[in-house]
This record gives C-alpha cells, sequence and structure tokens, in this order.
C-alpha cells in the first residue's frame, strides 16, 4: 500500500525537495503552505504520516500539531517535526504539542526515509 | 544533477521573493511599525532562506544567518529590544544576506569574514541581554547543519513538570553501581534495556512496536513483557500505560549509543535503562517475577525494510495473547487506537461499576485558529490566503500572449479586407467581425492582465540602493516610493531594473547635494529622491525626482560642445540642453564616479527604455531638483498605432503619442535662422520634422497635399511631423529590430501589417532627439 504524506512547509524550496525524494521513494505527497492549510488537507484526505515545519505564517507547526492532535481521529497520526535548529528548545515544543518525532534540515534523502520509516507501520 | 539545479532554481526565486518581503517589512519597521506580525514575518524570511541555504551547502550564507536569526529570535520574544539602532543593523544585515544569496547563485567567493562585523554585533547585542551565558553563540554554527542527527542525550530521570505522570509505580533510576548482584563475566555486544513507556509516549503517535523494530535492526533481540502492573478489568482505564518491556539485545559491536538512538524521539516519554550484559539490572517494580511473555525476534538484515510486516508486526500481537490472565491491552496502540479503545470502554463499561470513559467522545476537529498574523500580514504579504492563486509557468503564458497577438493582427487584417462593397453585401459578416474584434480586445486586456506585475517588486529593490549610495557619497537620502502597487507587464518590469538603478544613481551621484551644501542653501539636510509610478492613459510613467541640485547646464553645454554634440554657434534651448544627458558617451561626471560613472552614461537608460518602446524626458531647476520621467508602454506586445505613408512605404506612429492630424495646405510653416523648420500651432511654435527627408526617402506628393502628424513627445515638447498620407489606424504587434539588425535612429520597431507588408513604428522622441544633434551639426 502506498503510504500518503503529508509535507507542510512555507519554503517551496523545502517542499520540493520532499516531493522529490518522498515521490521517488515511492510515497505519495502532498502539500500545504501553512498549519492551517494543512489541516484542510487532513480533512479531506486520509493521511498515514505528517512532515511539518515550524515556523509558517497564518498557523505555526506547534499549533497546527496541537490542532491535529486535539481531534480526536488523529491521535495516532505520525507527525515528524522539520527543523533546522539544534537547539532543543524548538523540538520540545513540537513535541510537547504532540510530535513524534524530527527531522533535522538539510535532510539526507536516505535519513528522510528511513526516519519515516520509524514512525509509520 | 539536473534535479538539484532545479531546487536550486526554486530556492533563488523564493529568495527573492523573500528578500522582497522583509525590503517592505522593514520599510514599514523603519517607519515605527514594530509589532509582531511584521517581525514574525521577519523571522520566518530569514529562517526560510536559512533552510533552503543549508540544503544546498551555502555554509556562508547559513552561518550568517543564523546569527541573524537568533538575534531575530531575541527580538521577536522581547528579550532584545528592536531600537533604531537595531533596526539599522538588521537592514544592514538584509544587505548581507542578499549579497551572499546573489554570491550562491552566480558561484562568487564572498570573503570569508564578510559580514563578520554584523555577526559579532548580533552576538554583542545577544550577550548583553544573556549577561554572557551558557551556549557558545559565536562562530561554530555550521556544525550544526550536518546532517547527521545528533546523538541525544537520554535524560533517566524525568523531572520536568511538562512531562505526564509516569504510570502508578514509577521505575526507580537505578544507577548502575549500586546493583548488588555479584559482577558476571562481561561478554561485549550484550545489553539489556528496560523500557517503560509513559502516557505521553502514545499521544505523540509513538509506538513500542515500531521501537523494536528498530532495535530489531541493530541485533538478535529478545522481548519480555512485563504485565505485573496490569490491574484487574474493573479499574482497566482505557488510555492507562501498564506494560513494560525487557529487552536483550546482541550484536557484536553494538554500543549504547547506537540503542539509545533508536529511542530518540521518545527521550522524556519514557525510561530507559541501557546497561551492558554482566550487570544485572534489578528488578524495580516487579519483586516477583513477572508473568513473562517472550518473543524471539531474529537478527534482522541490516536493510530495515527487509523485515517483514509480518515478522515484526506479530511479535507482540503474539506477547499479548501468551500473557495470562492479562487483558488484552499490554500494547495499547494498535492499527486503529481511536477505535479499539472504544469497544475497549465499552467492554469495561459493561463489566465494571459505571465510571466515566474519557474516551469514545472525539472532539470535533478544533476549528482552526484564526491566525495570529491573519489580516496584519495580509497587505504586506503576496503569500495572503485570501487570495486564491496558482502558479503558472510563464513560458505558457508567454505562449498565450503571442497567440492573442497574432489573433490581433488577423482580426485587423479581415476588418481591413472588408470595403465598402462587400460591407454592404454581408452586413451579417460586418456584424461578427466586430463581435470579434471586441472580443479580441478583451481576449487581449485579460491576457496582459496575467502577466502584469506591480512594480513593486523592482521598486523594493531600490531603498537597498539608495542607501548605499548614501553611505558611499556621505550624503544623507531618503527614498520616498509612490504607487508601487502599478501593475506593469512583467516584461517590461524586467527591463526596468537597470534603468532605473541608473537613475537613481544619477539623482544621488549628481542631484543630491552634500550635506553642508543643502544645509547653506536653506534645504534639509536630508535629500530626497521620490520614486513614483502611475498609469496615465496607455502608458506608465515611472518618474524620479530628487530635490537636488537640477542639472548644470552651464557644464552640460560645454562638455557637449567638447564632444562635438553640438556646434559653436547653436545656442540650444533649456530643455534642449537638459535633453543632452542622453546623448550617447556623454558624461558630466569630471572623473568616471564609482557610483553613477562605470563608462556608461545616461544613454544606456535611454536605449534600454526605447527597447522596450518607451522614452524618457527629464525636466530639471537649477538648483531646486531634477525629474525624470519613464514613459512605457502597458505592454509590450500590442501597440495603437496611426498607420501613415512617407514615400512609398509604410509607417506607424504609435496613437499614444499624436495629438492631432491635419493638413499641410492650412498649416503655417516658418523658417528659423537655425535651418530648421517650425509650425504655428494656436501660438505656439513646434518644431518640424519631415520624415521623407530624414529616413532619406522621396515624397511623392506636392508639398500641400501631404499631412502634418502632431505628436507630443515627454514634457509635453510636441514636435510636428510630415507624412505623405494618412491611412487610419490599427493595432499591431511590436518585433524588435535590433535582434536581426542594430538600433536605428528614429525607429522604435517594426511590425507586420494585415496585409502582410512590413512597417517601422517610428520613435517620435528619438527623432526629436536626433534633430537636435542634426540640427547642431
Amino acid at each position: 500500500m502506498t503510504l500518503r504524506v503529508l509535507t507542510v512547509d512555507d519554503s517551496r524550496t523545502i517542499l520540493a525537495m520532499l516531493h522529490h525524494t518522498l515521490s521517488n521513494a515511492g510515497f505519495e505527497v502532498l502539500q500545504a503552505e501553512d498549519g492551517k492549510q494543512g489541516l484542510d488537507v487532513l480533512m479531506s484526505h486520509d493521511i498515514d504520516v505528517v512532515i511539518t515545519d515550524i515556523n509558517m505564517p497564518v498557523m505555526d507547526g506547534i499549533e497546527f500539531i496541537k490542532n491535529v492532535r486535539a481531534s480526536g481521529q488523529y491521535q495516532s497520526l505520525p507527525i515528524l517535526i522539520l527543523t533546522t535548529e539544534t537547539s532543543q528548545d524548538k523540538r520540545d515544543q513540537g513535541k510537547a504539542a504532540g510530535g513524534t518525532g524530527w527531522i533535522v534540515k538539510p535532510f539526507d534523502p536516505d535519513k528522510l526515509i528511513s526516519v519515516i520509516h520509524r514512525v509509520v507501520h | 544533477m539536473s534535479d538539484l539545479d532545479d531546487f536550486k532554481a526554486t530556492y533563488f526565486d523564493e529568495c527573492s521573493e523573500l528578500m522582497n518581503e522583509l525590503e517592505e517589512q522593514f520599510a514599514a519597521i523603519e517607519g515605527g511599525e514594530r509589532d509582531a506580525d511584521r517581525l514574525n514575518a521577519v523571522f520566518r524570511a530569514i529562517h526560510s532562506i536559512k533552510g533552503g541555504a543549508g540544503a544546498f551547502g551555502f555554509s556562508g550564507l547559513v552561518g550568517f544567518a543564523h546569527a541573524y536569526e537568533t538575534l531575530l529570535d531575541y527580538v521577536r520574544d522581547g528579550r532584545v529590544e528592536m531600537t533604531d539602532d537595531v533596526v539599522n543593523l538588521c537592514i544592514r544585515a538584509n544587505d548581507i544576506v542578499a549579497d551572499h544569496i546573489n554570491a550562491a547563485q552566480s558561484g562568487e567567493e564572498l570573503d570569508a569574514d564578510y559580514g563578520q562585523e554584523e555577526k559579532q554585533r548580533f552576538d554583542a547585542i545577544a550577550r548583553g541581554q544573556r549577561g554572557g551565558d551558557e551556549d557558545e553563540w559565536s562562530g561554530e554554527i555550521i556544525e550544526e547543519f550536518d546532517i547527521e542527527f545528533t546523538p541525544v542525550r537520554v535524560e533517566l530521570a524525568v523531572a520536568d513538570d511538562e512531562v505526564a505522570e509516569p504510570i502508578e509505580a514509577p521505575v526507580a533510576a537505578v544507577e548502575p553501581d549500586t546493583f548488588d548482584a555479584p559482577p558476571m563475566p562481561v561478554e561485549p555486544g550484550h545489553w539489556e534495556v528496560r523500557f517503560t513507556p509513559y502516557r505521553q509516549l502514545y499521544s505523540r503517535a509513538n509506538d513500542p512496536l515500531l521501537l523494536f523494530r528498530e532495535l530489531a535492526v541493530l541485533g538478535e533481540i529478545n522481548v519480555r513483557a512485563i504485565l505485573t502492573d496490569i490491574p484487574p478489568l474493573s479499574d482497566f482505564e482505557p488510555f492507562g500505560v501498564y506494560c513494560s518491556w525487557e529487552i536483550s539485545l546482541f550484536a557484536p559491536d553494538l554500543t549504547e549509543a547506537a540503542i539509545r538512538e533508536v529511542f530518540e524521539f521518545v527521550d522524556g516519554d519514557c525510561s530507559i535503562e541501557v546497561v551492558p550484559l554482566g550487570h544485572v539490572v534489578p528488578p524495580a517494580a516487579a519483586p516477583v517475577p513477572a508473568p513473562v511473555a517472550v518473543v524471539q525476534v531474529e537478527k534482522a538484515d541490516e536493510n530495515l525494510m527487509a523485515l517483514t510486516e509480518d515478522e515484526v508486526a506479530s511479535a507482540p500481537v503474539r506477547l499479548v495473547a501468551e500473557a495470562p490472565a492479562a487483558p488484552a491491552a499490554a500494547e495499547p496502540v494498535a492499527e486503529e487506537p481511536a477505535l479499539s479503545f472504544a469497544d475497549l470502554a465499552n467492554e469495561i463499561s459493561a463489566s465494571a461499576p459505571p465510571r466515566p470513559v474519557p474516551v469514545a467522545a472525539p472532539k470535533p476537529a478544533a476549528a482552526p485558529k484564526p491566525a495570529a498574523s491573519g489580516e496584519g500580514g495580509e497587505e504586506g504579504g503576496n503569500r495572503s490566503s485570501g487570495v486564491q492563486s496558482i502558479r503558472v509557468d510563464l513560458d505558457k503564458v508567454d505562449r498565450v500572449v503571442n497567440m492573442v497577438s497574432e489573433l490581433v493582427i488577423t482580426q485587423s487584417m479581415l476588418t481591413q479586407q472588408m470595403d465598402e462593397n462587400l460591407r454592404a453585401r454581408y452586413t451579417e459578416l460586418v456584424r461578427g467581425l466586430e463581435v470579434l474584434a471586441q472580443t479580441t480586445r478583451g481576449l487581449q486586456d485579460s491576457v496582459m492582465a496575467i502577466r502584469a506585475q506591480p512594480v513593486k517588486s523592482v521598486f523594493s529593490r531600490m531603498p537597498r540602493l539608495v542607501r548605499e549610495l548614501a553611505t558611499k557619497t556621505g550624503k544623507k537620502i531618503k527614498l520616498e516610493t509612490i504607487g508601487e502597487n502599478t501593475e506593469i507587464d512583467k516584461t517590461v518590469i524586467e527591463q526596468l531594473s537597470d534603468p532605473l538603478t541608473h537613475m537613481i544613481r544619477n539623482s544621488a551621484d549628481h542631484g543630491i547635494e552634500d550635506p553642508e551644501k543643502r544645509k547653506a542653501r536653506g534645504k534639509s539636510e536630508i535629500g530626497t529622491i521620490r520614486l513614483s509610478a502611475e498609469q496615465a492613459g496607455g502608458n506608465i510613467l515611472i518618474i524620479v525626482e530628487d530635490d537636488g541640485n537640477g542639472i548644470n547646464r552651464e557644464r552640460v553645454l560645454q562638455l557637449a560642445r567638447d564632444k562635438g554634440l553640438v556646434a559653436p554657434d547653436i545656442t540650444p534651448t533649456d530643455e534642449q540642453i537638459d535633453q543632452l544627458i542622453f546623448a550617447p558617451g556623454f558624461s558630466t561626471a569630471d572623473a568616471v564616479s564609482d557610483i553613477s560613472g562605470r563608462g556608461v552614461g545616461m544613454d544606456v537608460v535611454l536605449s534600454n527604455i526605447k527597447k522596450i518602446g518607451g522614452s524618457v524626458h527629464v525636466r530639471s531647476w537649477t538648483g531646486k531638483g531634477s525629474r525624470m520621467t519613464l514613459r512605457l508602454p502597458l505592454t509590450l506586445a500590442v501597440l495603437d498605432v496611426m498607420l501613415v505613408k512617407v514615400g512609398e512605404s509604410p509607417y506607424v506612429v504609435p496613437l499614444s503619442s499624436i495629438v492631432e492630424t491635419m493638413q499641410c495646405s492650412g498649416a503655417i510653416f516658418e523658417r528659423v535662422p537655425s535651418g530648421g523648420q517650425v509650425l504655428q500651432v494656436r501660438g505656439e511654435y513646434v518644431q518640424v520634422i519631415d520624415v521623407a527627408q530624414r529616413f532619406g526617402m522621396h515624397s511623392t506628393k506636392a508639398p500641400d497635399d501631404r499631412f502634418v502628424v502632431l505628436c507630443e513627445s515627454e514634457g509635453s515638447q510636441k514636435v510636428a511631423l510630415v507624412v505623405d498620407d494618412i491611412i487610419g489606424q490599427q493595432q499591431v504587434v511590436i518585433k524588435s529590430l535590433e535582434e536581426n539588425f542594430e538600433q536605428v535612429e528614429g525607429i522604435a520597431g517594426g511590425t507586420i501589417l494585415g496585409d502582410g507588408n512590413v512597417a517601422l513604428i517610428v520613435d517620435v522622441q528619438g527623432l526629436r532627439v536626433h534633430q537636435i544633434h542634426q540640427n547642431a551639426a
């Protein structure tokens, strides 16, 4: 079964790179440019794993994750946080909000895929 | 690799958008608007630039952007105040970021210490508020962008109050040293892992099963579930966490770090003990040997994916099944937890005293909160979510534009073919053609609107230029921009950047005076350059004004005479002198200055603007300032023209420049001493240009049968073109001549007429300038 990944980032560059890497690895990729759009996509699609940036306009990643977790049906949806910070606080905030794991930008394609498999069945 | 190039192209595109956004935000911030929305937008822009730069290994950019971003982060959360000094530093930092981006794009190397001074100032400001503290800030940032994941220290003690309560019987963190069991011979590569998840591990969608699967990749594992804490069914809470695990692991060169890395994501969400075998982990919570279910997972191939779903997935399931008397929830996360929990809850409520079950009532999906940056951010950004938009390749739009242009020609050709005879006979066809003409026009307007962009994208680059110029010249200059939302065809905008840059350089370098001089003249010390855009009829006017010195006419004329541009016996008018700055090879700078010099003069501006069918005009007021006006066509593609005949050849004159036409028989011509002719129109004298004579053709008509086309060039200066015949109005598609020929004085381009003939487009302004030279010669 093809896994469906929702990528949420306000950077077109990052979205494009994620799309490229993930679709080459056989995932189906959906995109959103901020948290609000991400929620909209989640409402209308079955998603297996979410990859989200933290700093975004309109609705940031933390708010987005909180909203996803608050919505009952997505409590077990794996959410990976995209982060450039190695300083722990962004990552901790993301985790406290309900993030499952994280991916450090810039990501190595193989590593990205293996991190996804780490959190999805 | 072309993919990478594509990504880079996307990245640089995005960068230029982000830099524009930064300019915009800082224009407002400089003006005192320092609200959270703006600061957030600025932070995000730098953050995005850094993110992409990291992906492509632009380490200089990453390093600088990181330091800058950290400062912005402090500003954002109020730890650093956004004083004017900080604003100025940030503006300077934006320029440095832009330079880094440009260097990255062009593959140039910047000096290694470029921006170092600013970076140190970020450091100083940040340190100032932190009181010289913990993490080392300066310098070594690059390493953070290593592709490798940094191993995360796993803390055994969970002290943070953020972390949810551990399960009922917390596992005491035990120092390995305190183990009282007799030491056993150490077998390298054998490890014991005790893993006790807390509730939040599940609420963050982590799953012990996946962790085991990953451990299985490391080596041979043996998992035992500790089921002692599982309560009687009546006390069972659906979201309770009752199960922990002990895992023995073996692989020859297994390190503790490798094991801990598996638990990286669940750090803080569980208790983890990793001990090399040889130590014995005393059972912490279970004094009595627990009912234990054992499952053996063979050492999997290095490749995680080689482990089949079944092999792994079956493990905990079997585990659950074998656990005696344990409710079937030892492994609470299953494929559909919400569902299974709900089922479980039903079961419990059937067999237990009623108690509130906190499950099974999933809240309706929380309404997305209104964006914090909603209204504020929208007006500023081009990323507003209110406007629905799609991205279309410019090529595709260009193709449509081209086809519509051809359609316009075809339509005008059809209309031309309709002579009186046909019109009378086929009224329906005539009506149809009229509708076609209207629709074509509408289609053309709509298509051109797609390609139109606000001039903002060019204007927003100018504040930086002015700042640089002010610094270099030691002058104080303020830039005002007006009408930056005026839309122009994208192709025109692209051609606009260089001329504008040149004009602003010229104003800053030659126009604006030194602060002392300005003071002496009773002006404000700060000079103003005003950049404005407006639509006027079928044209866009871009005006660069300054309140500086004005053109030094004496010197301009002297230089022009020295260079042979003006004959000694001619006395040009002030207006003519001003126009001389556009003459090829003319430069007023005594020495070629670093700023506006560069070996080219304003003639470059003129030729660039002409290339896109526009014109330039300058007006100057001595001691008060000058104004340069660029008149640009709304679109490059289609031009409304009047078709005239000169000799046997058709010429077209842009309709937008024509004021009126008249027959020569009724016109009053007068000779002037310089050898030229003027036309008297309602008391005004207008320079006359005989197009036939000018282009070396022979007029086929008697002087009185010819026509005058009165045109207005820049600055309401009129010029009378004498042509042999006036044929009519039509729309034409401009074709550049320069691709095949060189630039021809007085000719703006060519076009193909409806009947297939080629006609040249007359450049009114060019003719005029040329006439001045010719009179001078």
